[in-house]
This record gives C-alpha cells, structure tokens and sequence, in this order.
C-alpha cells in the first residue's frame, strides 16, 4: 500500500499539478481546498503525510499545525509546510508550530519528494 | 571765579589790562615819588634860604636885644602859609622872640633849645636850624618849622590825577584789548565751535576757517587735515559698512536660496525615497504574483516531461525542457532583480551566524554538481584544515561562491575549476580568501572593468550563447561590500579566469551601517536590525556541567552567554544584563525554578524577558501558567532550542521595525539556490 498523502492547497493548479505529480510517484493523495478541509481530512483519513500550504482560506497552516500536533490522533502525521514567504521568521515559526518540515515555492519538486521520502521513512522507524 | 577758568577772552583782557595798568602804575608811581622828593627838596632848600634871610634880617636885632625888630622881623613870615612855627634862640638856648601865625601858642613839637644847623623832618614837619651871625659871630638860632602844605597839596593833587589817569587809561586799555584780544581767541573759539559742531553732530564736513598764518593757523590747518583724515577714513569705513551690508543681504538672500533648495533636495529625496519603496513594495508583489503562475508552468511543464518520458513520446520531450528553462530562467531573473532592488533600497540587512566553511562549500558544490556535469568540466576543491568556523551571513557567502562557480562552469568546457579556499592575516584582521580558478574563455581587459556592474554581461553575445541575467557578479559584488570584503578578477581572454573574494573570518556589522540602513529607511529583513554587539542569554542551571555546555552551545550560535549558579545570582543577572532570554532549570537548591520564574513574571522590568524552562520536571501546564514562553524537557534538542532563541531574537529585531517592514518579503535564497544550478543544467 502507498503512502497517503493529503495535500491542503488553496491554489487550483498548484493543487492539480502537485498531486498529480505525487500520484505519478505513486503516492495516494487527497486534496482539500482550505484549512478547515484539511482538518476534517487529516482526522477523517488519517494520510501519512500532510503537506499544505501556508497561507490558507478558512484556517491558515500555522493554526492547522497547531490543531494537529495538538490532537494524539494527528500528532504522529508529519507536516510539510509550504510558503512563498521565505522569511527566516517563517522557518523559525514553523518549526515553532510543530511542522516537521519546511519548503518554499515555487516548488522544487525533486527536493520536496526528496523531504516526502526521508519522513516517511522516518515515520516507518518510529 | 577762578582766574585759570576764566575765559580766552577773559584772560587776554585780564592780561592786557594788567600788563599796561601795571606799566602805567609803576611809572606814574616813580614819576610822582621822584617829584615829590624833588619838590621836598626844592621846599627844604627854600625853607633855608628863608631861614638865611630872615637870620640875615634879624642878626642886628639880635645882636641889639632888641626884641620887638626880631619879632617883626618874624611877622614877615606872614606870607608863607606853611610855616607853623619861627622861633629865634639866644646863643644861650632860650627863645628870643617866636612866631606862630594860627596863634595857636607853642606848639608841642616845639624844640627846648637851640640846635645845630641843618634840617630834619621830624614828625611831619620840615624843620631848619640856622645859626644868626652878625660879623661871624653867632648871635643867636633861628628854627623855622614847616607842615610843608605845599607838598602834600601838590602830593594829594598828583596822585589823584594819576589816578584818574591810570583809571582813564585802564578803560582805554580795556577797550583796545577787547578788540585787540580777537586777533588771538576768534580763531581759538572759531576752533573750538567747529570742534563742538563735529563732536555734537558727527559732522565731519565741518571745515575751521583759518585767519592768520600764526600757530593758530597751524592748528586750525591740523584740525581740518585731521578731520579730512577722519571724514576719509568715515567714508571709507561707511562704504564698508554699506558693502558689508549689502554683501550680508546677499548673503541672506543665498541662505534663504540654499535653505528653500535644501527643503526641495529634501523633499525630492523623500519623494525618490518614497518612489524607492513603492519600488521595491512593487517588485516584491510583482515577483510574488510573477511567481505563482510560473510555479505552474515550471511544474506542469516537468510534470508533462515526466509524461511524455514514460510513454516515450521523445519529440515533444526538448520542446517541453525549452518551456522549463525559460521558466527557471524567468525565474531566476526575477530573483535577482529583486535582490538587486533589495540591495538599492538598503533592505538587505546581514545575518550573521557562525558555520562551518568546509560543510558550507561541501553543500554549494554538491548543489553545483549538474552545472558542473554540464560542461565536462573537473571540479577541484582545496580547503586546508585550519579554516574552520566563520562568522557572516552564510547564505550570501554560499550565495556569492555559488555565483562565481556557476559562472566558471558555465564558462569553460571540458576544463578545470578549481576553489581554493584559505586564512589569512592581513590589517591586523583573520581573512577568509575563496579563489575561484577556470580554464575558460576568459575576459578581456576591457570587459573585466564592467564586469561587476549590473545589467553589462562582458558581451551581449554572451547573454545570447551562455544566458543569465548579468546580475550575478554585481549582485555577489554587493553582498562582498556588504561584508566589508573585496572581489576582484584576473583573467585573459582564452586563458580562464580567476576571481578572488577575500572575507572577514569575522564579520561585524557597524554602527555605520546600522545607521546607514536606518536612514535609508530600510526595515526590511529582520537580521539588518541586529545590534551590533552580541544578544545576551541567561543561563540558569545549577549543574556546571548544563551551564557549561549551553555557554558553548550558545556562544557557538553567536550568542553572549551568561550563566547563574542558583536562582538569586539569577535574578540578579536578569535585571544587570537585560537577556535576550533566559532559560530555567526547575530543580534547584534553596529557591526552585518555579519561584524563580514567579518572581521575574511579577518585576514590570523581567516580566517581557521570555523564559524557556529547561528541565528534567515535565509539568508543562505549571510552567506556562506561571508564564514559561517555552518548555524543553532535557536532554535538549538544541536545534529546538536554537530555534527557539532565534525566533526570539528576530521577533525582538522586528518589533523595533515592524511597521515599516513589507507584508510579504520575497522568497528567500532557500529557494533558489538549487534553482540557479538547474538554470546552468539547461540545454
């Protein structure tokens, strides 16, 4: 079985282009269009991984993380947190917040996978 | 009054009239003395002879007793008024006969008896003895006694009328010399008028008129050279004076010029500084905008490559790469024009940290690998193991060899690269050199001199054959300058190339430029606002082996630490240092971490100071109830850590700035390093 990534994007063909790039990888994926989406998702579909954008209709990223690292049933999911605000704050806040990885756009798709791969490796170890 | 006040005028009469009444005086006075002893004398000398006379006339009544002829004789005396008193004597002293005409009996100055002949004048009289002789012999005395009337009448009479002379002279004299005595004082008072008149009114025009050739005239003629002198000088000093006048309304009138031109040099460079963030505040959004629909056609046109790949559609694969290059390329000239205009606007403030030169150089190279792959070039790299740590803003050091390798691939073909890398002291100062050596085509002389400039690639050939957007070299020029490093190249057209970057192995950021980027109203990037000393932490732990290792793990972060052994000395500390943060262990002797942490949330001066706990104690909830920021249960994860305090120096940092800082920063190199080597990848 493939891992399950959710992917939270509010822009259409970022959306699009993503997860039809993780599917060619084989990755499962799930999309949702905003925040509270994403919540629902995360909670409902229990995805290996979640990779979201930042800035967020409904619920922004910062927020999700927090609900998510908050909650023992998502705690365990790492987050890839996306940003086109490549501001040394942003890194530092979203470690802060509990992602577990960080990445900027426009999206370097080969080193992001890299990133998908050694945390779901990681996760398998743990 | 006083003679010495009295006036010029005053002083010549005076003179005049004393001169010639004394002159008068003297000479009347000797004239009448002489007169009157001469008149005496006449007076005596007559008085003799009457006397001789009469002896002469009564020798024979003497001679005969006969008493009655000598009184007649007397008698005959009648006719002269000044004799008071004709006595004649017996030879034996007795009074023979007398006379005395006012009948007034003997007078009191009458002698006794007779006397020797001669005269005297006793007590106002003339008196003579005469011997009376009759055939040579002496019969008798005679004495006349005279008031001599004659004289005091002639005495009295000749003093008034000198007198009246002296007086009627004294008045003529008086006369001459008032009109005498102009000669001297007119010209004197004239003088002294025109002096008045100048020293009253300032007048200096005011010219003495000169009467006569004396020294009057002389003097008159200095007054009017000196007051020429002084008029002269006065017109000159008033021409000055009007010159200087009119030169200090100009003056004036150039302030007031320059002032208004400095208002409008001051507001147009207000006006450029505003038009300069509007700018920047443009190109960010702009780039932010440009960027997301480039992401999907760099995305879309990998994704399709991928596509066509796997099912083996190969000629729309070069088709679809040429759209991906274009974008990255796209992309990367967005990137560097907003750096660039970053960099013009003063927003692109330094971050320094402390890294390790070997592993940095390790990453960029590896990163550069499909550049370097490109070409066929070799890759040389040469790092003794005395360079070691550095301290700068890592990533445009990563960011200016990046440059500069990527260029040398770019550049040469089947060649070699080589980066060597070195310390040195020079200028009292630890410097890091990278040299970057290729074996490629090189670069004129000409081209060399506008090679870090922007926007002029050495040839507009070059663009065309090799692409980029020419920014590299100036924007890596700007960050060596920023740095206070320097770059320089030499090179020789089909020879290959040789950059050189010499940077501080500690690089400070100045007050200058603290100020610099201030006055450019430049907030930007949080990490321009750093002080230039060292953020302080507060270590408090008792375990010296904890306090050690955070004082080196945080020093190594380019931090200042500062460790307390117990909770007093850490509160002490607290408020001596003022820390960046502090951080808390729990379990301590004598006061606990709990009661540390209540006391600095309840100083007003404590209270904003962050405290991360750091314990073995793993009771979150009392740690941030009592008012922890963070809680780290020990063994620390000190990348966490270092996340923390960094995060709470940029929030401090930017908190002085925030207001003026640009919502949305454009992308940071993170993202684009890797990109810039797929530029270089492209066909």
């Amino acid at each position: 079985m493939m891992p399950k990534i959710l992917l939270i994007e509010d822009n259409e063909m970022n959306r699009d282009m993503l997860s039809r790039r993780l599917q060619r990888r084989g990755y499962r994926v799930i999309t949702a269009q905003d925040g509270e989406q994403g919540h629902v998702l995360a909670r409902s579909e229990s995805p290996d991984l979640i990779l979201m954008d930042i800035s967020l209709p409904a619920m922004d990223g910062w927020e999700l993380t927090r609900r998510l690292k908050a909650s023992d049933n998502t705690r365990h999911i790492p987050i890839i947190v996306l940003t086109a605000h490549a501001l040394v704050t942003d890194r530092a806040k979203a470690f802060e917040a509990g992602c577990d990885d960080y990445d900027t756009k426009p999206i370097e798709f080969e080193r992001l996978s890299e990133k998908i791969e050694s945390l779901l490796a990681e996760k398998k170890l743990s | 009054m006083n003679l010495q006040n009295l006036s010029i005028k005053g002083k010549l009469m005076l003179i005049t009239m004393l001169t010639s009444s004394a002159a008068l005086v003297l000479s009347s006075a000797s004239f009448l003395i002489y007169d009157l002893i001469s008149f005496r004398h006449l007076l005596t000398l007559d008085l003799m002879t009457q006397a001789q006379i009469i002896g002469y006339n009564s020798a024979a009544a003497m001679a005969f007793r006969d008493e009655a002829a000598a009184t007649a004789t007397l008698s005959a005396l009648t006719a002269k008024e000044d004799i008071v008193a004709a006595v004649l004597y017996s030879p034996d002293g007795t009074i023979f006969a007398h006379y005395f005409p006012n009948g007034a009996g003997h007078p009191s100055t009458l002698p006794g008896r007779s006397q020797e002949n001669g005269y005297r004048f006793e007590g106002g009289y003339l008196e003579v003895f005469r011997d009376v002789t009759l055939n040579g012999e002496r019969v008798g005395t005679l004495f006349l006694q005279s008031d001599q009337r004659q004289w005091s009448v002639r005495a009295r009479r000749y003093s008034a009328i000198v007198g009246i002379f002296v007086l009627i002279s004294g008045l003529f004299a008086l006369l001459v010399s008032s009109q005498l005595q102009r000669l001297i004082s007119r010209p004197i008072l004239h003088l002294e008028n025109a002096m008045r008149m100048v020293s009253t009114n300032k007048n200096y025009e005011v010219r003495a008129t000169r009467f006569y050739s004396d020294e009057i005239g002389r003097l008159i003629d200095g007054f009017n050279t000196m007051l020429s002198e002084i008029q002269h000088r006065d017109t000159a000093l008033q021409r000055a004076n009007d010159e200087l006048k009119t030169r200090t309304g100009e003056l004036e009138g150039e302030i007031t010029h320059r002032k208004r031109t400095q208002e409008e040099l001051l507001k147009a460079k207000h006006a450029a500084e505003d038009a300069s963030r509007a700018k920047s505040a443009f190109l960010a959004n702009m780039s932010h905008e440009l960027r997301t629909p480039l992401n999907a056609i760099i995305g879309y046109s990998e994704m399709l490559e991928e596509e066509t790949r796997d099912s083996g559609k190969l000629e729309n694969q070069q088709d679809l790469r040429k759209i991906q290059s274009a974008g990255k390329h796209l992309l990367s000239l967005i990137n560097d024009v907003l750096d660039l205009s970053k960099i013009e606007a003063g927003k692109m403030g330094l971050h320094l940290e402390t890294f390790d030169v070997s592993l940095m150089v390790e990453e960029m190279v590896t990163t550069l690998q499909p550049a370097i792959a490109k070409n066929t070039n070799n890759v040389r790299v040469r790092l003794p193991d005395d360079v070691s740590m550095m301290r700068a803003d890592a990533t445009k050091v990563r960011q200016i060899l990046f440059n500069l390798m990527s260029n040398a691939c770019k550049f040469t073909d089947h060649g070699t690269i080589s980066l060597d890398v070195s310390q040195s002291a020079m200028e009292g100062q630890e410097w890091i050199r990278f040299r970057v050596k290729d074996t490629g085509i090189g670069i004129s002389a000409k081209q060399q001199g506008k090679l870090f400039q922007e926007f002029s690639q050495a040839d507009a050939t070059i663009s065309r054959k090799y692409g980029g957007t020419g920014l590299g070299l100036a924007i890596s020029h700007r960050f060596v300058q920023m740095m206070k490093g320097r770059i320089g190249v030499e090179s020789q057209p089909g020879q290959g190339s040789t950059f050189t970057v010499y940077l501080p192995a500690q690089v400070t950021l100045d007050t200058a430029e603290a100020a610099q980027s201030e006055g450019a109203g430049a907030a930007a990037a949080g990490s321009s606002q750093h002080k230039p000393e060292l953020d302080t932490i507060l270590v408090i732990d008792d375990d010296p082996a904890v306090r050690d290792l955070m004082s080196r793990f945080l020093t190594k972060l380019g931090f200042r630490a500062v460790a307390a052994a117990s909770a007093e000395e850490g509160l002490r500390l607290a408020r001596e240092v003022s820390p960046l943060v502090i951080t808390l262990d729990v379990i301590m002797p004598e006061c606990d971490g709990w009661t540390v942490l209540r006391k600095l949330k309840s100083d007003p001066h404590l209270a904003q100071i962050p405290v991360i706990m750091v314990t073995v104690v793993d009771n979150q909830p009392m740690g941030f109830d009592l008012g922890a920021s963070n809680y780290l249960i020990k063994p620390v994860d000190r990348d966490r850590l270092a996340v923390l305090i960094e995060k709470y120096r940029l929030a401090r940092s930017s908190s002085a700035s925030e207001a003026k800082v640009y919502s949305r920063p454009a992308a940071s190199r993170e993202e684009r390093r890797p990109i810039e080597a797929e530029v270089s990848r492209r066909t």
